[in-house]
């Protein structure tokens, strides 16, 4: 409407009227910051708690005189040093990463070859197949615990890491399956099928054409099989009661208290020192874990 | 596929059924490890703990008899079970609006064009993609008697006289245990739902605009609609999560004070591995299973619609 002003003198109104739009488009802005304040507040307040009281000192964490989320003493890294000679940290670490490297390979053998079958060979319940697969993400761990109990203890491998190494591809495998399928959708057919014209197998047109070309997928799998594995609690609680076979979030938990005395710079020590690393990694692909759990709605 | 056997099409031809035979020996050979895996792991327990619900097994006495359904007598005659099951309906329904809510009005503040968005996004999603122990834990100290972090601010605003005990407390404990889960999950919901509003193709948008459609009938016949899909599977997984979720609960308040905490999966802890009862804590575990059957069962009926679709 203004247009047919701008060359007369309704030139300042349309000025005018831009600078009220503008003004309206910085109060809205202004809103949604209000609006967002509070949740990343409470969002990132429990964190920096965390991350406060694990390098306080005692004496300051227990000081009910002063401002509790600052330091009044310096900071200091008694906690940490703590957690590495006088508990079984270092251990819990170490099988953190057997677990996370373990589960890992067992998931890359079974989804990938899995999730390439269901995107790719045709198979007349394929579909089936990949809607049963996806349910067997959704049985919770706490309708299989107690018999999971009794397949590790007779195999001998309840208490040590091993139980947790062949239990957690449960529910690694399927997820794992799921992404991947959806990944190899997205690669185009034509490269396995110029190697199978050329003369070769399809397994092994799969293996030559295929998976040099899906890295990205295959990381993404290995980074779920970790970060998974590292949302468990009911296996590793259920399973491992020996101090040194368990895994960080576990060790922290449970094994962090001196008698009944929670010690929370420690504790909070050893929660950060775990928790910062998963959650970075966690986040930099949780698009593509929402995009594996809802797209079995959108396909 | 069709490409495929478009250029394979005179050997398709001349031996059809060998072709087909060596594309499936192929495809279940490539789906049989999963599947073995998930048979052996998952499939097998299952039925295993159905066995051990109608058994009187023990950790200790491995000749286990067929007790028909005592257990399950047993477990719904036990008051505590039962006060589980309540407490577990109460903290998933309670939770699951909260998380709704919250998650519903903060997708729509992400929506909306602000800069920095990415950086905000990513502390948003601290609280779900920090492991749930850690959380767990973190919160803890946050409700701790004497320390509190949450009393010492709520008191200095004013927005709360004297300091509570949140864990030791049965109306607050089962409050502190909602308000963990809550702040868990109000991130994930909030994610699903913008990946469900960025499904939404604009044109489609602007030609209903176009077309004379207001706001509302925008909303209720396209936005809707076309996220309710993704909606539905959001809902359905953090209500399976929830439902099934010890680790809040365990770490916090144990099923304490008086039981007012108590929920389902600690109960079957505390039955079918701290006390050795394999039979009672799988029958309390399945008795999750009705719950969560319903829920399974839109899953697959939705699914199953939509690929006939």
């Amino acid at each position: 409407m203004n247009t047919v002003h701008t060359l007369g003198p309704g030139l300042p109104v349309a000025q005018h009227a831009t600078r009220q739009a503008h003004a309206r488009a910085a109060r809205r802005r202004l809103l949604v910051y209000l609006g967002l304040t509070p949740f990343v507040i409470i969002a990132v307040f429990p964190v920096f708690w965390m991350a406060i009281t694990s390098f306080k000192t005692d004496a300051d964490l227990v000081n009910p005189a002063v401002f509790p989320f600052w330091f009044h003493q310096p900071p200091t890294l008694e906690h940490f040093t703590y957690l590495f000679q006088h508990t079984y940290y270092g251990d819990w670490i170490f099988n953190t990463l057997t677990i996370a490297v373990l589960v890992s390979i067992i998931t890359l053998l079974t989804a990938v070859p899995a999730g390439y079958a269901l995107a790719r060979v045709a198979l007349p319940a394929a579909e089936k197949l990949g809607i049963g697969i996806f349910c067997a993400y959704l049985i919770p761990p706490i309708l299989l615990f107690i018999p999971l109990s009794r397949i590790v203890a007779l195999t001998h491998l309840i208490d040590t890491k091993w139980a947790l190494v062949v239990i957690y591809p449960t529910f690694t495998i399927p997820f794992c399956t799921w992404l991947l399928s959806g990944f190899f959708k997205t690669i185009p057919a034509e490269i396995e099928e110029a190697a199978q014209v050329d003369g070769c197998g399809r397994l092994a047109a799969f293996v030559r054409t295929v998976v040099p070309v899906s890295w990205a997928g295959m990381l993404t799998a290995v980074i779920f099989a970790f970060t998974l594995s590292m949302q468990d609690f009911l296996y590793s609680l259920a399973f491992v009661s020996v101090s040194d076979q368990k895994p960080i979030p576990l060790g922290v938990a449970t094994d962090l208290m001196r008698g009944d005395v929670y010690f929370w710079g420690s504790l909070m020590a050893g929660a950060l020192l775990v928790g910062v690393p998963v959650a970075i990694l966690y986040s930099f692909f949780l698009d593509q874990f929402i995009t594996g759990i809802t797209s079995a709605a959108i396909k | 596929m069709a490409n495929a056997e478009l250029v394979t099409g005179p050997f398709v031809h001349t031996r059809p059924g060998a072709f087909t035979r060596q594309r499936l020996r192929f495809g279940y050979g490539m789906l049989a490890p999963a599947i073995l895996y998930m048979v052996v792991l998952v499939g097998v327990p299952f039925l295993w703990s159905l066995y051990l619900s109608l058994s009187d097994a023990t950790v200790g006495n491995s000749v286990a008899q067929f007790v028909g359904l005592r257990n399950f007598a047993a477990v719904l005659a036990d008051s505590t079970v039962r006060q589980a099951l309540r407490n577990t309906i109460v903290f998933t329904v309670i939770a699951g609006i909260f998380k709704a809510v919250l998650g519903g009005l903060l997708a729509f503040l992400l929506m909306q064009d602000i800069r920095g968005k990415k950086v905000l996004r990513s502390l948003l999603v601290i609280p779900w993609t920090l492991p749930v122990a850690i959380s767990a834990l973190a919160w803890k100290w946050m409700f701790d008697p004497q320390f509190s972090a949450i009393n010492y601010v709520a008191t200095r605003l004013h927005l709360m006289s004297g300091w509570p005990n949140w864990l030791g407390e049965p109306g607050l404990a089962m409050a502190s245990v909602i308000i963990v889960n809550v702040w868990r999950g109000f991130p994930f919901a909030a994610i699903v739902l913008l990946a469900g509003m960025s499904a939404v193709p604009l044109e489609i948008l602007d030609s209903a605009k176009v077309d004379g459609a207001n706001f509302f009938l925008r909303f209720h016949y396209i936005i809707v609609p076309m996220i309710a899909p993704i909606l539905f599977v959001g809902l359905l997984f953090d209500t399976v999560f929830t439902l099934t979720d010890i680790s809040i609960v365990f770490l916090l308040t144990q099923g304490g004070p008086m039981n007012t905490t108590e929920i389902l999966p600690t109960r079957a802890l505390e039955i079918g591995i701290e006390a050795g009862a394999l039979g009672r804590g799988a029958a309390i575990a399945l008795l999750l299973f009705p719950i969560l059957l319903p829920v399974v069962y839109f899953l697959l009926r939705f699914l199953g619609r939509r690929e006939a679709a």
